[in-house]
């Protein structure tokens, strides 16, 4: 005898009772999809940041950057899905068979459980990315249970740990999903198979013979784990693993979807309308008490399905009607207006998930991701509180696009202040107080000036005698009006500094400031509007453009 | 020998008593902590009213949504600042500005606007465009009406959030 032997004793062969069989592994198949959620699940947690912080930028990091992360995700994500269809044909399958009949009853309980504790176990993992997707998902499903009466906001306080969605929502469906979740199901699972073994393979016809389930059935079962695995495999490699919407977004509206299994449900309370609440209750409550009632009501010991229809209508009915409903309800997402809003989440996702892997998330929040490009957010601030009166048909003000502040702008601001692209869009321009063309410079002394100018910007290309020669220029021709010291102001806007990141800043926060446009400015001030930071992003974003 | 049924009876109580016993000693102090969350206030956000630029913003003949940005949230042990809580409906009401909730009433999905009426993209519920009354879809109230005030020029909203899916228009 071997040393293991001696230690772990000898083995028998296992026994079952009856010929091997394909419908029999089906059992097998969970076990092994199981298995393969717990592997995929742990290294995923060698990954995942629960927080609303990290969350999202964890399975961006994921799904995006480590080595298959995507290939694990996604066989974690839609083994999921799998389970749901695996544990639906088993379930079929052992109903059909007669498979609950005395003395498996307990066996086919405890598998209802299992199948509704699989579905709970999705519904965690789904909100743990903190995308739109399962943020918003898990706010509807979360709002659903707290519509049960009496208990409603307890359960949706104990669910979302608190009195909102936060840190504690996500550490509880964290711990719920990885811990509390497996131990469970996995024990749950152990005494399903306990009890099945002890009861044996339902006969199809009555038999007392056994027989060893090596190689017959365990042979079956490998095909058809290696089967099931194959198909996933497709599925998740076709789809590069599994979707990832933008970071949770509570004030941008996503049209939330349950996962595929819970579709039915979804379909039956919009169907339901106005007793939407009781058929959310309802639905499952009669799915679960039919299924569970199945043994109590089917007692006869004969097995032969011709002589059980009602019972196998039953089962088979609510299975293909669950199916129904699923289908119909994925389809109706063929509606126009819910793919134009999939259309813009895919793209607000695409900007999160390039930024993310190009910038990285600031720590600071997941949102922050689409203003992790350089000056994205200047951009976007311009784009909402700027363009329209410096940029576009209804302009107001001085034209500001790419090349404004330059050695040409300057040079076309001296010449032709009022031009379309300077001040020809203010009312100032239409009075006596505009600045007059300064057509009695030399062709030099212009060049000069402009050099000057381009200099207090701080560029560093100066050509130091031209610039000297500009101070001299603008002594005798601007500055009646215009001051070049800093801090002093004159009749007209003072230009030392022009066209500096500090300038910009100053001008932003107060153009009506003496030193700038004073009463004649029709621009907002913008220093209690914005925050100091997003006018210096912006005053640096504007030093940009006369690059 | 004839105390020995006696000593195994008293054997099996002490040995389920110290067994049940050690359970609940470990287990009353476990759920005593992760219930706690759900009896305390786990996010704070500002009650009072957050700044939204000067009221001009907001004329115009269509409703303007904006993010409701709170300069200061504490989430469980963290602080952070400029949080976004969700969004808002603001629009010209005659010379006053009103502002609804974003936040659906039936399971809290953000509602958009089509350009003549508020709608849910979740599960379909329609709400006025005037008054945010409800029109159809499966929400039992209209949209949520919030504290909008102009004081010098510029609107100060208040944030609050109201329980979900009942007529009743309660402070959640």
């Amino acid at each position: 005898m071997s040393w293991l032997g001696e230690r772990l004793g000898k083995r028998e062969p296992t026994m079952m009772r009856g010929a091997p069989s394909w419908a029999a592994t089906l059992g097998w198949a969970l076990v092994f999809l199981l298995a393969l959620e717990a592997v995929t699940g742990a290294a995923l947690a060698a990954f995942y940041s629960p927080s609303t912080t990290d969350a999202w930028a964890s399975v961006a990091y994921i799904q995006d950057q480590a080595a298959l992360g995507w290939l694990i995700r996604g066989l974690h994500f839609h083994g999921g899905g799998a389970i749901a269809i695996v544990a639906g044909a088993h379930l079929l399958q052992t109903a059909l068979f007669g498979a609950y009949k005395k003395p498996r009853e307990l066996t086919w309980w405890v598998g209802i459980l299992l199948l509704v504790l699989v579905l709970a176990w999705a519904i965690t993992g789904y909100v743990l990315r903190w995308d739109q997707a399962g943020y918003w998902a898990n706010k509807v499903e979360v709002g659903i249970a707290a519509g049960t009466p009496g208990v409603g906001s307890v359960i949706r306080a104990l669910a979302i740990g608190g009195n909102d969605y936060g840190n504690l929502t996500l550490t509880r469906f964290y711990a719920l999903h990885i811990a509390v979740l497996p131990a469970l199901v996995f024990g749950l699972v152990g005494f399903h198979l306990w009890l099945a073994k002890k009861h044996g393979n339902t006969p199809r016809t009555s038999t007392k013979e056994t027989q060893p389930r090596f190689p017959g059935q365990t042979i079956r079962d490998a095909i058809v784990m290696a089967a099931v695995f194959a198909a996933l495999l497709a599925y998740v490699v076709s789809q590069h693993g599994a979707d990832l919407a933008g970071p949770a977004d509570p004030s941008q509206a996503f049209d939330a979807r349950p996962l595929w299994y819970f579709r039915w449900l979804f379909l039956l309370r919009e169907l339901a309308g106005s007793a939407e609440k009781l058929v959310a209750m309802a639905a499952p409550a009669v799915v679960g008490g039919l299924l569970v009632a199945l043994p109590l009501i089917d007692r006869a010991p004969d097995r032969t399905i011709g002589k059980r229809l009602p019972y196998v209508g039953i089962a088979a009915g609510l299975m293909a009607l669950i199916a129904a409903l699923t289908l119909v309800s994925v389809v109706s997402d063929n509606k126009p207006e819910h793919q134009k809003a999939l259309a813009e989440a895919d793209k607000l996702a695409t900007i999160a998930r390039d930024n993310a892997v190009l910038y990285g998330v600031p720590a600071t929040g997941a949102l922050g991701v689409y203003d992790a490009a350089p000056f994205a957010k200047a951009k976007r601030l311009f784009e909402q509180r700027c363009k329209d009166c410096h940029d576009g048909p209804k302009r107001k003000g001085p034209l500001i696009v790419q090349g404004h502040g330059n050695r040409a702008w300057l040079r076309g601001m001296i010449s032709t202040p009022s031009g379309d692209a300077y001040w020809g869009h203010t009312k100032l321009a239409k009075t006596e107080g505009a600045m007059k063309p300064m057509d009695a410079l030399k062709p030099e002394e212009l060049d000069a000036v402009v050099e000057w100018l381009w200099a207090e910007s701080g560029a560093s290309d100066i050509d130091a005698t031209k610039r000297k020669a500009g101070e001299a220029v603008f002594d005798g021709a601007c500055s009646d009006c215009h001051s070049r010291e800093e801090g002093v102001s004159g009749n007209a806007p003072a230009l030392a500094t022009l066209g500096s990141r500090a300038y910009y800043l100053s001008y932003i926060s107060n153009p009506k400031s003496a030193l700038h446009m004073g009463k004649n400015s029709e621009m907002p001030r913008f220093d209690a509007e914005l925050s100091l930071a997003d006018r210096d992003e912006l005053a640096a974003y504007l030093t940009t453009l006369s690059k | 020998m004839a105390d020995q049924p006696d000593r195994r009876g008293f054997l099996k109580v002490a040995t389920c008593a110290l067994g049940g016993g050690l359970g609940l000693v470990v287990a009353a102090p476990v759920l005593r902590f992760v219930i706690d969350p759900a009896t305390q206030t786990t996010v704070t956000t500002p009650s009072e009213p957050i700044d939204l630029g000067p009221a001009e913003r907001f004329h115009g003949d269509q409703p303007t949504r904006v993010e409701i940005v709170a300069p200061m949230i504490k989430d469980g042990w963290t602080s952070a600042r400029d949080v976004v809580l969700g969004a808002a409906w603001i629009q010209q009401k005659g010379d006053k500005l009103v502002a609804f909730s974003a936040v659906c009433p039936h399971l809290g999905c953000g509602v958009g606007y089509d350009g003549a009426q508020f709608q849910c993209p979740c599960h379909d519920s329609k709400f006025a465009r005037a008054d945010g009354a409800a029109q159809s879809g499966p929400s039992k109230r209209g949209l949520d009406p919030l504290d909008l005030k102009v004081v010098d020029g510029r609107v100060k909203l208040t944030w609050a959030s109201f329980k979900l899916d009942q007529a009743e228009r309660e402070l959640a």
